[in-house]
């Protein structure tokens, strides 16, 4: 009876919180604002009200068992330009800077979670995992593109040789994943095992892989449309020595940090920050830079340089356990903020304008990662359990699809434009259904509390 | 991309200056009292900002204006925060008197002195000259504890009683301060003479209901216990969002804060928790302070010194003789030095942060003079305040 009216008190509490934040906002919004100082308040305000709003809803939605970040995916919607449009895109593209820093901080927590010898006790399922879910999954989609496109009103116009290469782009992009979503689900329910580390190990090598078998799809459509080019083999030369060079780079930093650690050892959150938010806004200068003064194409992946210097920490110095517990001290401000942001970039007038294609695209996803991974947990005997809920934990997508989209939409504007709209439709469905499934997941195979 | 980096710099200024301050280096005197309050952070700023270097010029100070909104709303939580009426109750209520009536009075003499000289070297509206008098005495009546906090154990112990007064009236001196800031964003220049009443009555509304709105929240927030991790997420955003909303409102981010914080320390059950996160970053925000508020000043004119000499001036005149009225107060109060002013001489990071506030409010040539003249005024004191206490309680001795 206690209880009952603690949790009947805690949601008249929340409750409470939400509609005062509410009429703040729309109190806010009513007013006239003029000076730099006021706009200034503005993007605090709406920072404020997202992180206060996200953390109300999150904390609600455990109630029904979703994940916390669906609660800040769900929060960020609400705010967000396409919902209540308290956040206009404006100034969601404002808090950008945000986004880029805690994507650093997530693909450090990421290289920090990858342990070797893990990824060596596991390493028959993580291959034969990315084998198959590379293959069936773009196949599966590739087929259904280029068997459907002329029943859907959205693609029905494109011609046979384009469909082909949308089916092509689109199939690559149905690889990628989300390790952000899978670090914060693993994060919220402490989860760890042998599912685990098989998960991590598949999500993050695809994240590595799936740049390079994009340069490969961009370079096949182009032959594809043009019908008379060939392979260029330097491409991919240029494109691993880039990796290889973002590796090391991260390599210097992850000793670099464990340095840090060893002889400074206090406030390594904060030192931590400085370098994500480091790297991120270097590598980009580094490459416009490169580019602009010395006509050299220099493109390094701040993401790989971040994951690389947590792998490094964790696996090849002894301060591993302290820098992850550092980060975790972090994680809260930095999943509560990228994961609303993401949630009110999710751009809902797409999946309006093409939602019955997009819902057959995520089950066809779905489908081809259901047999890729049923499939590889057989091959490599995994335990039952495993093999039959494993696909649910590949399902999130989320900023890397988008990234991927609008450079083939650069190189492709003819498409691009149907392109984006359905990627950006399909990761609203699969960033929604994602996080729910993984946890699902991690409870069905027992690994939840484990950490 | 400029604005990155000036980002980038700046963090990483706060960060290694943050392990480098504030620390009792063996360095002359004038560069160890220099050192340990983080001056030089006010000189890095001068230098990065638009009259040297240009690191941060004006655009990129504007885009980091939310930030700059969130320093003053983290420093108005802290402020804030220390304020617990229960800890200020051990002591007599003659002191509270006293810190309150030394504070006024400085405020009221350097608030005359400003409101008199400013026509002459600077053209204002009615308003602004009130708005600006104001906060310049408002920073003048604070005071800091750094010099007495700094003093070898074997003089506090020599100098108990008078050390004891001296630290709550600098710790009290900040309430008066921060109530009299008020006005100044209250009374604000855009208001027509004709009107200005009812429009300060409508301005005062505004900001009141505002401020219960976000009590309200802050409170309904922090009902329940919560994580270390949540309550770190929950101070964080109600700081943003408080500071946000007094901007959008034309407030001060400093006192919205400062009255949150006050009523977290007095109402909430978590107050250490809470005390103890906003403390952990203490440092580099005040810092951050320094570089922001450094890179704002104009010291184009060599008059400005004797300005801010001026200015001196009058709050050592404030606080002497407020000491001295202070002295003659009570029973408990006689037995201190007459000179007890000398000892309240330092002003410190509210001071700043006032003055930053004011500064990043109302944007302007004159104000800009105006904060250069008070900034400058606080580091004379920063050199000459450790003599004067060192004095004062030599002639107790």
């Amino acid at each position: 009876m206690e209880n009952r009216y603690k949790i009947i008190n805690s949601i008249a509490v929340n409750f409470l919180i939400l509609v005062l934040l509410t009429l703040f906002a729309l109190w806010m919004r009513t007013l006239d604002i003029n000076s730099s100082w006021q706009k200034a308040g503005l993007v605090n305000m709406s920072l404020g009200f997202v992180i206060l709003i996200a953390y109300v809803i999150s904390k609600e939605g455990t109630r029904i068992y979703l994940p916390l970040i669906s609660g800040y995916i769900f929060a960020g919607i609400i705010a967000g330009p396409y919902v209540s449009g308290f956040l206009t895109i404006d100034m969601v593209e404002r808090l950008r800077l945000i986004d880029d820093l805690a994507l650093s901080f997530i693909a450090l927590t990421a290289g920090g979670a990858l342990r070797l010898q893990s990824l060596k006790r596991r390493r028959t399922s993580i291959l034969s995992n990315i084998t198959l879910q590379v293959v069936i999954v773009f196949f599966a989609v590739f087929l259904f593109v280029r068997m459907s496109g002329k029943y859907f009103s959205i693609t029905e116009n494109l011609p046979a040789a384009k469909i082909v290469v949308f089916a092509i782009l689109l199939g690559t992009i149905a690889i990628a994943r989300s390790p952000s979503s899978a670090i914060a689900i693993i994060s919220e329910c402490r989860a760890a095992g042998v599912f685990v580390e098989t998960v991590l190990g598949v999500t993050i090598t695809i994240d590595v892989l799936i740049i390079i078998l994009f340069t490969v799809a961009l370079t096949v459509s182009k032959i594809f449309l043009s019908s008379s080019g060939i392979l260029d083999a330097s491409v991919f030369i240029i494109l691993l020595g880039e990796m290889g060079f973002s590796i090391l780079i991260g390599a210097i930093l992850g000793k670099g940090i464990s340095l840090y650690i060893s002889r400074i050892r206090h406030d390594l959150p904060l030192f931590l920050l400085f370098i994500a938010f480091g790297v991120a806004k270097t590598s980009f200068w580094l490459t416009g830079f490169m580019e602009a003064h010395f006509n050299i194409f220099l493109h390094l992946e701040p993401l790989l340089i971040c994951m690389s210097a947590g792998f490094f920490v964790q696996n090849f110095s002894r301060e591993g356990p302290f820098f992850m517990e550092s980060l975790e001290r972090m994680a809260l401000p930095i999943f509560v903020l990228f994961f609303s942001l993401a949630g009110a970039s999710l751009n809902m007038t797409s999946l309006i304008a093409c939602w019955p294609f997009a819902l057959c695209f995520a089950s066809v996803r779905m489908a081809g990662i259901f047999c890729s991974t049923w499939l590889a947990g057989t091959l490599s005997r995994d335990k039952a359990i495993h093999r039959k809920t494993a696909w649910m934990a590949y399902m999130t997508q989320a900023g890397v699809a988008i990234g991927l989209a609008q450079l083939a939409e650069r190189q492709f504007p003819e498409i691009g434009v149907y392109l984006t709209t359905v990627v950006l439709a399909v990761i609203t469905i699969n960033q929604i259904v994602g996080p729910i499934m993984f946890k699902a997941a991690l409870n069905i195979v027992g690994e939840t509390g484990k950490q | 991309m400029k604005i990155f980096f000036a980002f980038l710099l700046i963090i990483f200024l706060a960060f290694s200056g943050y392990h480098l301050s504030f620390r009792g280096f063996r360095l002359p005197l004038f560069a160890r009292k220099f050192y340990l309050t983080g001056t030089e952070f006010l000189f890095l700023g001068l230098l990065l900002g638009p009259g040297f270097l240009n690191i941060l010029d004006p655009e990129t100070l504007m885009g980091l204006e939310p930030l700059a909104a969130l320093l003053l709303g983290w420093i108005g939580l802290l402020f804030g925060c220390q304020f617990e009426i229960a800890k200020l109750k051990r002591y007599p209520m003659e002191f509270f008197s006293a810190a309150v009536l030394e504070s006024l009075f400085t405020v009221v003499l350097v608030f005359c002195g400003v409101y008199a000289a400013l026509p002459f070297f600077a053209e204002t509206g009615e308003m602004l000259r009130i708005s600006a008098s104001v906060t310049l005495a408002a920073a003048a009546a604070c005071t800091a504890q750094t010099g007495i906090v700094l003093l070898a154990p074997g003089t506090v112990r020599q100098n108990k009683k008078t050390v004891t007064l001296l630290r709550y009236i600098s710790s009290i001196d900040g309430l008066s301060a921060l109530l009299v800031f008020i006005a100044a964003f209250v009374i604000q220049p855009s208001f027509t003479s004709g009107l200005w009443s009812r429009e300060v009555g409508w301005a005062a509304l505004i900001s009141t209901a505002a401020c219960s709105g976000l009590l309200i929240l802050c409170l309904l927030f922090l009902s329940r216990r919560r994580d270390e991790s949540d309550l770190m997420l929950l101070i964080l955003g109600m700081a943003v969002f408080t500071s946000g909303t007094a901007l959008i409102i034309n407030y001060s981010p400093l006192l919205v804060n400062f009255l949150i914080g006050f009523c977290l320390v007095n109402f909430s059950r978590d107050k250490e928790r809470i005390f103890n996160i906003l403390v952990s970053v203490e440092k580099p925000v005040y810092l951050l302070l320094l570089v922001f508020l450094g890179a704002g000043l104009h010291l184009d004119s060599f008059l400005i010194v004797f300005l801010a000499l001026g200015y001196w001036l009058f709050r050592f005149i404030g606080k002497l003789a407020g000491g001295v009225m202070v002295t003659l107060l009570g029973p408990r109060l006689k037995e201190h030095p007459g000179l007890l002013g000398c000892g309240l001489l330092e002003q410190g990071g509210l001071a700043m942060a006032i003055l930053f506030d004011f500064q990043q409010r109302y944007s302007c040539e004159t104000v800009s003079l105006l904060i250069s003249l008070a900034v400058l005024g606080i580091i004379y004191n920063e050199f000459i305040s450790p003599h004067m206490l060192k004095q004062l309680l030599r002639r107790e001795k």
